[in-house]
């Protein structure tokens, strides 16, 4: 058993598990924050993604030795009871998740990438998300959401979506 | 261009209203005026909700992390469970000893398939186990299943299970399965167990007045849903032996007749509660562990949960059907199909599944969305010892899609004609009879054809745009 003392979301959170626990399994079966999901358990698919010390990370691969005393952001942390982040407002708007099982680990990449990144380019957006897999809607419309959380971000409109 | 920009920045939250839990105000009483004429679209005509913008409305519980799916859900004094996977294709079970899994710290039951009170299901034949007891099919059949106290648990104690099997030689080519000689995966069953024959015309006689006849073997690949949520699966047996299931199914009703079957109780003690589900593509159409885990309840008295890892996923859930499909289309020089001939050969893998509507839709749809006066297509789906193939996105049309175009192509390029001429040339219209002779309404096919090439710049094999494969 190993004993470990990591901010989540903001608060000191501690727990004795395992050593084979992954920050995953802690989240989830240890603190009840079940945003960040099991999708392949070998870090292939992304939906475990959170942040750890500003950079996204598949939490299903960490092991909870390796968070000891660090920094852990999950997509719970990214909303209170008043106000959405600009990702979760746009991802809702432009309809960019439709079973959403993938959504809360795409969220996270893409705020680490807006939090070092304002205003990122297409490509740059793609690449954030490189690690994230998705079956159902596809990407383009996350793009398109991540592309209007940076101006909400930067204050400026967020454009209108083209019809096709 | 400010107006037309959407004004989200600025727009409130709904959390921010006040009462903004309350239900809708109901919807006015509308009635039909009785004298005036009541409009009836026209199929052409497009609706005026086509175009409009619209929420999902669990889009936003999606966002921020809220929805709860099968793997986000914990029952009090809940158990964990596992499936021991045969890993052999073809097998007779000899033994299977359960005890030292049984003994370990953690483990509170261990069932087997002679556990299962009717050991048999599936949408159409029930040909499917829900653990094997006699016979393995395939390598990702379950013969024992394990509930603990955590999965770690669970895992472990799969190791310790023994299970001592004959090993058969497997059929895994589909063209061997079809062959009567050829072993039977469910002896004493014959492997080709679906058949489907459209003729329409002459076929023979169009091989023979035709400029060229043409043939082509086309084949597809097997392609599993990988939903992005593994099959999960959470049972609660209660004192009144009544049987609650946290599912993903697609198909309560299909499921609580399967489970009810399989369990050897009335349906109407089988409740099952349809969850958010991560991901469907049509893998999640019929059960699977679901009985499994009613049982293991009903021998611990907790409730149970399984969640597949990827790999089961991949090998033990159902997946789209393999095709073999010979083409042979007799034409003109000019490019006008006058008749054609198809074989197309499923690989059903296992089991049946929905076996039976893929094999009748590709074989419906195996001519393409052409006007051909004389077909003859014949389609066959037989076992293998392979993961089991079912229902998946389009039920067979991908595959035999891939094959009319690719061969229209092949046409075309000996013919030395367009691509695109050789399909307007053949293309169904407005009232062309589809090879079972149900008449076509709102066939646009020609104009879709034109508009797709003029909005990408088609001008021909040899234009900016083509591949310039023209001999």
């Amino acid at each position: 058993m190993v004993s470990v003392t990591l901010k989540v979301n903001g608060e000191t959170r501690s727990a004795t598990v395992p050593g084979e626990t992954t920050l995953l399994r802690l989240l989830r079966d240890k603190f009840d924050l079940t945003g960040a999901k099991l999708g392949c358990d070998v870090g292939d698919c992304g939906a475990c993604t959170v942040i750890v010390d500003g950079k996204p990370v598949n939490s299903c691969l960490m092991l909870v030795g390796q968070v000891d005393g660090r920094e852990v952001q999950t997509i719970e942390g990214l909303a209170n009871a008043d106000h959405m982040h600009p990702l979760q407002k746009l991802f809702e708007h432009f309809g960019s998740l439709q079973c959403g099982f993938c959504g809360p680990g795409v969220i996270m990449s893409a705020k680490a990438l807006l939090d070092e990144n304002s205003n990122p380019s297409t490509e740059e957006i793609r690449d954030a998300l490189g690690g994230n897999l998705c079956r159902c809607t596809g990407y383009t419309k996350m793009i398109e959401a991540i592309k209007g959380a940076g101006c909400i971000m930067r204050g400026e409109e967020v454009p209108a979506v083209k019809s096709a | 261009m400010a107006d037309e920009r959407s004004k989200v920045a600025d727009k409130p939250d709904v959390l921010e209203k006040p009462g903004f839990l309350q239900p809708p105000a109901p919807a006015p009483i509308v009635t039909f005026p009785i004298d005036e004429e009541v409009v009836v679209r026209d199929s052409r005509q497009q609706t005026p909700a086509v175009g409009q913008r619209a929420s999902r409305a669990d889009g936003r519980l999606h966002g921020l992390g809220q929805t709860k799916y099968i793997d986000d859900m914990y029952l009090p004094n809940m158990l964990f469970a596992k499936i021991k996977r045969a890993g052999v294709a073809s097998a007779l079970i000899k033994s299977v000893d359960t005890k030292e899994a049984e003994a370990m710290p953690g483990v509170v039951a261990v069932i087997t398939g002679r556990d299962i009170p009717c050991n048999s299901f599936g949408p159409s034949l029930k040909d499917q186990p829900v653990l094997c007891d006699a016979r393995v099919f395939h390598s990702g059949d379950g013969v024992a299943a394990v509930a603990a106290e955590t999965e770690q648990i669970a895992a472990e104690a799969l190791e310790k299970i023994k299970v001592e099997y004959e090993v058969l030689k497997p059929v895994l080519d589909p063209l061997e399965s079809l062959k009567l000689e050829t072993p039977g995966v469910h002896a004493p069953s014959a492997n080709i167990y679906g058949h489907k024959i459209i003729k329409k015309g002459d076929v023979e006689k169009a091989f023979k007045e035709a400029d060229h006849v043409f043939e082509g073997t086309f084949r597809t690949q097997m392609v599993e849903h990988v939903p992005l949520e593994p099959y999960a699966c959470i049972a609660q047996w209660d004192a009144n032996g009544r049987v609650t299931i946290y599912s993903t199914l697609g198909r309560i009703t299909l499921g609580r007749a399967d489970v009810g079957r399989t369990l050897g109780i009335p349906m109407s003690r089988v409740r099952i509660i349809a969850t958010v589900v991560g991901g469907n593509f049509g893998g999640k159409n019929e059960i699977r562990a679901e009985p499994v885990m009613a049982l293991l309840s009903k021998k611990t008295g907790r409730p149970v949960k399984i969640v597949y890892t990827r790999t089961e996923e991949f090998t033990s859930s159902t997946t789209r059907h393999p095709l073999i499909m010979d083409y042979k289309t007799a034409i003109t020089k000019q490019g006008k199909i006058l008749g054609r001939k198809i074989r197309l050969v499923l690989d059903g893998g296992a089991y049946c599944s929905w076996s039976e509507t893929t094999l009748g839709k590709a074989c419906i749809l195996s001519a393409g969305p052409y006007n051909i006066e004389n077909l003859e297509a014949e389609a066959f789906v037989v076992y293998t010892n392979k993961t089991m193939t079912g229902a998946m996105r389009g039920f067979g049309a991908p595959q035999v899609c891939f094959a009319y175009e690719s061969h229209m192509d092949d046409m075309a390029h000996a013919l030395g004609i367009d691509p695109l001429e050789i399909r307007l040339i053949n293309a169904f219209d407005e009232g062309s009879l589809s090879p079972t002779s149900q008449k076509l309404h709102s066939v646009v096919v020609k104009e879709s054809l034109l508009r797709a090439a003029k909005r990408f710049g088609w001008n021909g094999l040899d234009g900016e745009n083509g591949t310039g494969a023209k001999a």
